[in-house]
């Protein structure tokens, strides 16, 4: 059965979206798993992933054959490399959200520590979101809501690093918290992870439309120094 | 069913009647080995998507997993079925889509109805809910905590310690002050919950209640050196309310405002009257300004604002929807305060029918507006 090289790449596509479906929610039940101390939730989520490892490869085979039945021009063939990047950053998302949830079975099992859940829970709807957003752009075929994913690629970082102050604190604070506070820790370095990878799609997808790479720094913004806390009553 | 429609009236405007429907209607085709794809979006579709979603794959729309595959599968075997699910983004929606196969012709491509329906607000209730109890049981539990800990320490290491053990009643008579206020706050909610829908009747003359206030309140001033100037406008007039509460809202709003008022500092009450709900609404400062409750507007009712403000650090921007939220903190401030006093405020102003307001720049400081219904003066 020979098809079009339009409706192959659409197909390819639609697959690609299929598995950025998957990997968006396995990092938002990630984040419910570590917040809402969901075992089920979590346990079903580390099996899940291994579906997203299936898809990656079906999305190589299949673009990897597209590219040599058309042999297609330029345009065409950075959609088709686009889904195979794409694959590549989806599949790893996929990876740091397993990670997460299997942290959240430790969690799960210890006291909650509730004030920290709740900026957990801020900084998994934040990389979520931005996920969703590089998704939603890639769905929609427009440049404009991935670059200003790339632009904002400082907030993420931001929110990680005041978690991160806070986690430290806590430890040092409550000695009991701290084999909590260290799977925390790495909950936030995974999600800081995930929005990098958000970002990196961001790229990929800018090259995917416009045949330009994106130059220059990411924009960061710079941290203060942690200010000496006001006394107050 | 086009009979059906023909009969019943709708005729040619039933097309329309679709695209204006303010829930997303999908229509979506696929058969064996295709990707389904979405045939028609009404308005209401493209406008939650953000896409022109005509021709795109139903992925484009509905990636989750789950739902693509309960969608899927209804597509290839031509049934209905029903699955909930949530977005994600700055507002997080729960949705439930119920998709419904369309009779098709043999040889045909399937073709499969799903509409969308919003169910965040009964979510969003129930989530609530859950958060109020964990968060008060939290909020209880940590000065219960250090309370059990001190009894112990009292008993063992500072059992023959005079010094430590003045120092420790201290603490404890600290800590079970903030059990007591948090408890008393938590009653307070709740008894102005059960009445809230019930409109308070008597006459308050604020410029006289502001007074008496900033009188209770002087000993927590004079104790930080914050000074209270009060200005009331002579034509402000009274309004409809119920005084023990409205004493509660001005002490919850000077007391926060004296909070963070730096030493030696001032707060502002100002009363004012506004002819009209938009000049009560009117902002008083530079910033950023941010409606927390807003009442009906009732035809040709005035107002008394009355606006507590402050001249600290003020409040960023992403802080101010939340405000009003029980036991939201701004991140990094410790005032002591329960969580619960905005929260407070929230309710008693909606019981009165009036609204509020927050206005805050950041280094410029805070001002929380309070408009009420006034008292129409008798001709």
């Amino acid at each position: 059965m020979t098809r079009s090289l339009a409706a192959e790449l659409r197909q390819l596509t639609a697959e690609v979206i299929r598995m950025g479906g998957l990997a968006e929610a396995q990092v938002v039940d990630a984040v419910d798993a570590v917040v809402r101390r969901d075992v089920p939730l979590a346990q079903a989520l580390i099996i899940r992933d291994l579906r997203l490892d299936t898809m990656q490869s079906e999305v190589e085979r299949r673009a990897l054959a597209l590219i040599g039945r058309h042999h297609p021009g330029e345009a065409d063939l950075r959609r088709a490399i686009s889904t195979l990047k794409l694959a590549m950053n989806l599949e790893r998302c996929g990876d740091l959200a397993r990670n997460i949830a299997k942290r959240s079975l430790v969690l799960s099992a210890g006291e909650p520590l509730l004030p920290l859940t709740g900026a957990i829970e801020r900084l998994g709807r934040l990389v979520s979101s931005r996920l969703r957003e590089v998704l939603d752009a890639y769905s929609a075929g427009d440049v404009e809501p991935a670059l200003d994913v790339w632009r904002r690629d400082g907030e993420v970082d931001e929110h990680y690093e005041s978690l991160f102050r806070e986690l430290l604190s806590m430890m040092s604070t409550y000695p009991d918290s701290v084999a909590a506070g260290a799977h925390l820790l790495f909950v936030a370095k995974n999600l800081e992870r995930i929005g990098d990878h958000a970002t990196n799609i961001a790229e990929i997808l800018h090259f995917q439309m416009t045949g330009e790479e994106l130059v220059g720094e990411r924009p960061k913004i710079s941290f203060q120094a942690p200010q000496a806390e006001a006394a107050s009553s | 069913m086009p009979d059906t429609i023909a009969r019943a009236g709708a005729g040619p405007a039933a097309q329309l009647i679709l695209e204006l429907l303010p829930e997303p209607v999908l229509l979506v085709r696929g058969g064996e080995g295709e990707t389904p794809e979405i045939a028609y979006a009404n308005q209401a579709a493209r406008d939650v998507f953000r896409l022109e979603l005509t021709g795109a794959p139903l992925g484009a729309a509905l990636r989750r997993p789950g739902v693509l595959e309960a969608i899927e599968t209804a597509l290839a075997t031509s049934t209905s079925t029903e699955v909930s699910f949530e977005t994600i983004g700055v507002q997080p929606r729960f949705w439930r889509a119920f998709a419904r196969p369309l009779e098709t012709e043999p040889g045909k491509l399937n073709e499969l109805v799903v509409v969308l329906r919003d169910e965040t607000d009964a979510r969003r209730t129930e989530r609530m809910r859950a958060d109020f109890l964990a968060n008060a049981s939290h909020e209880l539990r940590t000065p219960l905590a250090s309370l059990a800990g001190f009894v112990e320490t009292l008993r063992t290491h500072a059992k023959d310690d005079p010094e430590a053990r003045e120092k420790f009643l201290g603490i404890m008579a600290q800590q079970a002050n903030r059990m007591a206020r948090l408890v008393d706050d938590l009653l307070s909610l709740s008894r102005i919950e059960l009445n809230e829908h019930i409109a308070p009747s008597g006459k308050v003359d604020l410029a006289r209640t502001i007074q008496d206030v900033s009188d209770a309140i002087r000993p927590l001033t004079a104790d930080r050196e914050v000074k209270i100037s009060v200005k009331a406008a002579a034509n402000a007039g009274s309004v409809t309310g119920d005084r023990d509460q409205l004493v509660q809202v001005i002490q919850n709003l000077v007391d926060n405002a004296v909070k963070y008022t730096p030493r030696g500092g001032d707060v502002r009450v100002d009363l004012e009257f506004a002819a009209t709900l938009e000049a009560a609404r009117a902002s008083s400062r530079s910033g950023v300004s941010l409606s927390l409750l807003s009442p009906d507007a009732g035809d040709g009712q005035s107002y008394v604002v009355l606006r507590v403000s402050d001249y600290g650090q003020g409040i960023a921007r992403q802080h101010l929807p939340r405000l009003s939220e029980r036991f939201y903190r701004v991140e990094g401030q410790r005032s002591g305060g329960t969580g619960l006093g905005l929260a407070i405020v929230k309710h008693i102003i909606n019981r009165h029918r009036g609204g509020l307001t927050v206005e805050s720049a950041e280094g410029e400081g805070t001002t929380f507006s309070v408009y009420l219904p006034r008292v129409v003066p008798q001709a």
